[in-house]
């Protein structure tokens, strides 16, 4: 038989918890009770029985009393004493106050990396605010589609209009659904100038759905008629430059005139429907299309529901995978369609959103970076009392004498760590107001975030701050509440795991390895930056200058450019060369198999213009532009469809879009699309109708010259709109700003992070040198040199510097390596130069700081140090 | 010294009493479960007796090593004079309340 025993762990606690307090007959009484219940009861129950009995001890006067007999000192209690709470607060700010340098260093590192958690989590309270001022916000839900053909499988926030007319017929709950259309998109015909309104078309339900406040007009008939159209105070003001609008006529450009029926009050920033005019839903014209083009028309389309309670909402999902089974039987597409509650919609990832979207993912990513930079200023917090532990033993030991217990002296520390985390909170709060604008402005929806302070928020940092105070605190705390106090009050404190160099070394490495990662990253960043610019894309950037055609006649705007003395040669395209290209799907003539295959219309100027290379075949010739009839492709275009040589595709056709087309030359691959995808099979076509670009080569020095010269015939041709031109090689530069703004971020992450460390690395390096001042006396007086005692004092320092980056090479190469190739396909992976350079930044800013105090001590006249005492 | 009894405090000397040399925790435990049929925990059980030895009703002695229980000792209890008095006292007051009844209390026979 087996040999049962009452639960160890709960043993374990039961003596942990009482401590000193004698409880060998309880002890023996509940195992007593145990064996006894083993012979009637299952053992697991006597095991619970057991476990019972023992939290039913610990929370007993029997234990309590035990434990006051126990104590160190007459005096002591461990009820919680205000009067001791007082002297505690009084102990840390003397100690705060007498300790300057530490507690400077301490605040400071402490503020800067918090500062970084405090956006995080003014962010983050903000994304969770959203839409949480309608009154219904437990009871909206939206209807979304899941989207599937063939692999491509997504997400939409929107779904088939038509949708809404079925659920309004058929399911009995659903009276309060509002369709919204996001389309109302145009200019406003005023006196002067036009201006651009962007609204939804709305049913009537909207207003009392959500709670918009109605300033003017009736909020139930203010969109029931056709033609009618709400505008917010905003918008009224932009439009008319007054609010009492209501009656007026809003003329829109291409979409008729409206009557203002209502003028609504500005809503605040955390509404994820964005509009500044609402127009009733019947002014938006009458779908003509197909019942199959109804059900598979997402865009702008959105439904929102009021459902009662989950019982609503289950019926509603039942009634919704019904209808998507029965409806998409005969459709190539799959579709499936999904309620969704209001709340956390912003950060669901769905495409073609109707608000902004505040993927989850990012927050991660965000989160982690800010806690490798709130970590390493809690370490050094961490690192320097623990350093300073010798200086505050007498006390630990002369309080536990008088009866102070562990956990009181836990409590004191704890609460000094959270005064000072509490301090530096101001700190962090001031870097908070200085750098939220910049930060604002990194964000996807910069204008319409609000992260100024209010009541929640400061009580969310507060928390933080003690939080934060916990983590920095929790080592020191335990180090002295363990403290014996013998050996305290005789300064001999034992070299333990956590008063041994170890922990602090430890840490300290994590701390430099972590600042090497951010060099690394920002020297690497900064080179893959350059790499992109310099890149050859595998046509001419230089010079061009491409004019966006807008209504006029590409052949007779073409004609008019090349009369320029300036400009060489003139082409027409549809887009821009390296920003990508729409695609379309081509299949050869003789087969079924039709591969995705990138196109841009272009005429017969266009490849000796951007210096393409052809490697079989001809440009187009003067052919009938018009009437299809060639393409030139590219050799992905020949991978694609498993063409060997080059030769072999010329005069094979190919069917696009329903015409035959005849490949007539083979192109060098070139990045049609950004560095950041592959290039993939792309071909030429000749499209009159398509063309959008006019791309003029310059050969004038004179840029402004050529511009005012080709603004001129612009104006020539009768175009009553503004010309917009740009330097092609500044658009392709435009398109990896991002890195600007990646390289700026961490920059400046790396820069918190280093201060951070350097901070530690000043506060350890200023604790050795003021304890080692009678050593380095005596060196000194035995005739050590100051070269050979600055060295003395650094060298651990620079040991663990370079230990800790030799941890962090392998780290940050394999974390880039995975990186770089996800941000951009054709990527220049990390060299020895860029590791080689980070090691030198960071021994040179680690040399200055170790320098600055190591330099002093060895400098100091031993006659002065060795009086001391 | 007036000392007041509660009812549980009376239950536990009484049960003291009862058990003579052998009254610790786990026998008196098992003997106030018996006779009131009643489930209690050992940490009340405890708690009360803690209570009674600082009003000087209870004292207590560890007894030798023990074969069972891991060879932890027992702590014994026994009343003291001033515990038999409170028990005395107590039953007293009892004695006169029944007897002053006006009503018949006990079922008759």
């Amino acid at each position: 038989m087996k040999q049962h025993h009452p639960p160890r762990l709960a043993e374990k606690i039961f003596s942990w918890y009482c401590g000193l307090a004698k409880i060998e007959d309880l002890q023996g009484d509940t195992e007593e009770i145990f064996y006894h219940n083993l012979k009637t009861k299952s053992p697991l129950r006597a095991k619970l029985i057991y476990c019972k009995q023992v939290t039913s001890l610990i929370f007993s006067y029997a234990i309590r009393k035990r434990k006051k007999d126990a104590r160190y000192g007459v005096y002591s209690s461990h009820s919680f004493h205000f009067a001791m709470l007082r002297n505690y607060i009084k102990i840390a700010v003397r100690n705060i106050y007498r300790h300057k340098y530490f507690s400077l260093i301490n605040v400071i590192g402490l503020s800067i990396g918090m500062s970084v958690s405090l956006l995080l989590i003014s962010l983050l309270a903000y994304v969770k605010s959203y839409d949480d001022f309608h009154l219904n916000k437990n009871h909206i839900y939206t209807i979304s589609s899941h989207y599937k053909e063939g692999v491509e499988e997504y997400d939409l926030s929107s779904s088939p209009i038509v949708l809404a007319d079925k659920i309004k017929n058929e399911f009995a709950g659903a009276e309060q659904l509002v369709r919204i259309n996001s389309s109302f998109n145009g200019k406003v015909v005023l006196k002067n100038e036009n201006i651009p309104l962007r609204g939804y078309y709305a049913d009537p339900g909207f207003l009392s759905l959500f709670t918009f406040h109605l300033l003017e007009g009736n909020p139930s008939l203010v969109l029931s008629q056709a033609n009618s159209i709400v505008l917010t105070e905003t918008a009224a003001i932009k439009l008319f430059g007054r609010t009492d609008v209501v009656g007026k006529i809003v003329e829109m450009e291409d979409a008729g005139s409206f009557q203002v029926t209502g003028l609504l009050k500005d809503y605040s920033k955390n509404s994820h429907l964005k509009f500044e005019a609402l127009v009733s839903y019947s002014s938006l014209p009458v779908s003509t299309s197909s019942a199959e083009d109804q059900w598979t028309n997402y865009r702008n389309q959105y439904i929102y529901v009021y459902l009662p309670d989950a019982q609503a909402e289950n019926k509603m999902q039942d009634y919704l995978n019904r209808v998507a089974e029965k409806t998409y039987t005969t459709f190539p597409t799959k579709v499936t369609f999904v309620v969704r509650p209001l709340s956390g919609l912003v950060t669901k990832d769905l495409r073609n959103a109707i608000g902004p979207k505040w993927e989850a993912s990012g927050f991660w990513v965000f989160g982690l970076i800010a806690l490798l930079i709130l970590l390493p200023a809690c370490f050094n917090y961490t690192n320097i009392s623990i350093a300073r532990a010798l200086k505050r033993s007498k006390e630990i030991g002369l309080r536990k004498t008088m009866g102070g217990q562990k956990d009181q002296i836990f409590i004191q520390f704890l609460m000094e760590t959270i005064i000072i985390t509490l301090i530096s909170l101001v700190g962090a709060l001031l870097l908070f107001l200085v750098g939220r604008s910049e930060f604002q402005s990194m964000l996807v929806d910069a204008a319409s975030t609000d992260l100024s302070l209010n009541v929640k928020n400061v009580a969310l940092f507060v928390a933080f701050a003690l939080l934060t105070g916990t983590i920095a605190g929790i080592l020191p705390a335990f180090y002295f509440a363990r403290l014996n106090p013998i050996q305290a009050l005789k300064s001999q404190v034992q070299g333990n795991f956590f008063s041994g160099m170890r922990l602090r070394k430890i840490l300290t490495a994590f701390q430099f390895a972590l600042t090497f990662g951010f060099i690394l990253c920002l020297v690497v960043f900064g080179r893959q930056y350059r790499y992109s610019l310099h890149y050859d894309f595998g046509f001419h950037k230089e010079n061009i200058l491409n004019v966006a055609l807008k209504h006029s006649n590409a052949q007779i705007a073409k004609t008019e450019f090349s009369k320029i003395a300036s400009v060489q040669t003139v082409s027409l395209s549809s887009g821009r060369l390296g920003l990508g290209a729409p695609t379309t799907r081509v299949r050869h003539t003789d087969s079924t198999d039709s591969s995705e295959v990138a196109q841009l219309f272009i005429d017969d100027q266009f490849i000796p213009n951007f210096g393409l290379k052809l490697i079989a075949g001809s440009n187009f010739q003067n052919e009938n532009f018009a009437e299809e009839q060639s393409i030139i492709v590219n050799e992905q275009f020949l991978k694609a469809f498993k063409v060997k040589h080059a030769q072999d595709v010329i005069g094979q056709t190919y069917t696009v879009d329903g015409k035959e087309l005849k490949v007539i030359g083979v192109l060098n691959d070139f990045h049609f699309s950004s560095l950041m995808v592959p290039i993939k099979p792309f071909f030429f076509r000749t499209n009159p109708a398509e063309y959008q670009i006019a791309n003029l080569k310059i050969v004038s020095d004179d840029a402004y010259g050529s511009v005012t010269a080709i603004e001129n015939a612009w104006k020539g041709m009768g175009q009553d709109e503004k010309m917009e031109a740009r330097f092609f090689d500044d658009e392709i530069d435009e398109a990896y700003d991002f890195y600007e703004t990646l390289l700026k971020i961490v920059g400046f992450l790396g820069l918190l992070a280093l201060s951070i460390s350097l901070l530690g690395l000043l506060g350890m390096v200023v604790y050795t040198s003021e304890n080692r001042t009678k050593e380095v006396g005596i060196r000194k007086v035995m005739g050590a040199s100051n070269f050979s005692i600055t060295v003395l004092l650094s060298r651990e320092y620079i040991k663990m510097m370079l230990i800790a980056s030799a941890i962090a090479i392998p780290i940050t190469i394999a974390g880039l390596e995975f990186t770089l190739p996800n941000i951009q396909h054709y990527y220049t992976s990390v060299n020895a130069w860029d590791v080689l350079l980070s090691l030198f930044i960071l021994l040179a800013m680690g040399l200055a700081t170790l320098s600055s105090q190591t330099l002093k001590t060895a400098s100091t006249n031993p006659a002065d140090t060795l009086k001391q005492e | 010294m007036k000392v007041y009894l509660g009812e549980f405090e009376e239950l536990v000397l009484l049960t003291i009493a009862t058990l003579g040399d052998e009254a610790y925790g786990v026998a008196i435990k098992e003997s106030i479960e018996q006779r009131c049929d009643r489930e209690i925990s050992i940490g009340a059980l405890h708690s009360t007796i803690t209570r009674l030895e600082e009003k000087g009703l209870l004292k207590s002695w560890m007894g030798g090593a023990t074969q069972e229980r891991g060879g932890r000792r027992k702590r014994f209890y026994e009343i003291t004079p001033a515990g038999k008095n409170a028990l005395t006292t107590t039953k007293n007051q009892r004695d006169e309340l029944w007897s002053l009844s006006k009503i018949q209390l006990s079922p008759s026979k």
